[in-house]
């Protein structure tokens, strides 16, 4: 059997591809998968993750955050945009005693995720448990530290709403923004 | 667009014991590094850690535990010459710890990295750590030792990279 050379001069219509996709979407081949980054080059009061839904082949979300603000104290997260009090959170803390202690809040609009002074480079791990469930409610835990403050915290917390979580955002205190150099990224675990 | 991440870079398992373990020559291309330590030593230690072999105080740190009785918060209260990444759980002769250090923005060439960390021993405790090293180099390389007696041999040291970049 002859071979026969291809040639593209008689096609008017094509495109050339760098890898086998050839156009189609990659296919994911992990079990822990980096979804988004936001990179902050200038100043913001909230980093928002939306469009979530589009992510339901993940069961569980985790949020890895190196950042600073401005000022103030307390870093929060909200769900689907609600901020009436349809949360409740723990943190277990050290650094400001000698002994560990033990804060919480019940029936508030954001989960308290720590406190950050001004500047202080703060890290963050936070897990966010079967968050594209529609029968129960959504719940998170994370690590956040600093030792500026300094603080370190394990928490935990609740969103006491069964929709499905589509949004999800982080907070600088009130009046205060996330820096230039804060870091946020979204993983999706199957 | 997902990327799967989660990559084992090197692992170290001693086959006998050891002062130290280090990883060297980190590649860049990351945007955290995870590093899972499950380690005993020749007998009582804390583990310490040291970055590019920065040997300077440089390094501060804050951190909780509780060891069934009683709990404890401490900090570095000024810089120190080591990263502590560890409370309530020391290691001793057969007696491994877990150790898990997140190191954020590792190759960042433009801020002090933090790095928070858990520890774990059943016979001692439990406790969580935040440490900073004041520096903005990237770090290429992670120095673990206890601080009194060695590693054992069977301690076993694996070093992740998590990607932030798409």
């Amino acid at each position: 059997m002859g071979v026969v050379k291809l040639s593209t001069a008689g096609i008017l219509d094509y495109s050339k591809t760098s890898n086998f996709l050839s156009g189609n979407a990659p296919v994911s081949f992990g079990a822990f998968d980096l979804l988004e980054t936001v990179s902050l080059t200038s100043s913001a009061a909230s980093v928002t993750f939306s469009g979530l839904d589009a992510y339901s082949d993940y069961k569980h979300l985790q949020i890895r955050g190196e950042f600073s603000q401005s000022g103030g104290d307390v870093i929060f997260m909200r769900f689907n945009g609600v901020s009436t009090t349809s949360y409740a959170w723990h943190n277990l803390s050290g650094g400001r005693f000698s002994t560990a202690e033990s804060e919480a809040g019940s029936s508030v609009s954001y989960m308290r995720l720590g406190v950050s002074p001004g500047s202080a480079r703060t890290g963050l791990v936070c897990d966010l448990l079967d968050y594209s469930s529609n029968v129960k409610n959504t719940t998170g835990r994370w690590l956040f530290g600093q030792t500026d403050g300094p603080r370190i915290v394990l928490g935990s917390g609740g969103f006491f709403n069964t929709a499905a979580v589509s949004s999800l955002s982080l907070h600088a205190s009130s009046g205060y923004s996330f820096q230039s150099l804060s870091r946020f990224s979204l993983y999706g675990v199957k | 667009m997902a990327t799967p991440t989660y990559t084992l870079i090197d692992s170290v398992t001693l086959g006998s014991s050891a002062s130290s373990v280090t990883f060297s020559s980190i590649e860049q291309t990351f945007g955290d590094l995870i590093l899972v330590s499950n380690h005993s030593t020749t007998g009582i230690a804390e583990l310490s850690v040291r970055v590019n072999g920065d040997t300077s105080s440089n390094y501060y740190w804050v951190s909780m535990g509780g060891n069934g009785s009683t709990t404890v918060s401490q900090s570095s209260g000024g810089a120190t010459n080591a990263m502590r990444p560890m409370e309530r759980a020391l290691t001793n002769t057969g007696i491994k710890g877990v150790f898990i250090l997140q190191f954020f923005d590792y190759s960042a060439t433009n801020k002090h990295k933090s790095v928070l960390s858990r520890s774990d021993t059943a016979t001692y405790g439990t406790g969580a750590t935040a440490n900073r090293w004041g520096s903005t180099a990237a770090i290429s390389s992670i120095l673990l030792y206890p601080n009194m007696n060695l590693f054992e041999s069977g301690s076993t040291f694996h070093l992740y990279g998590i990607a932030k970049e798409l």
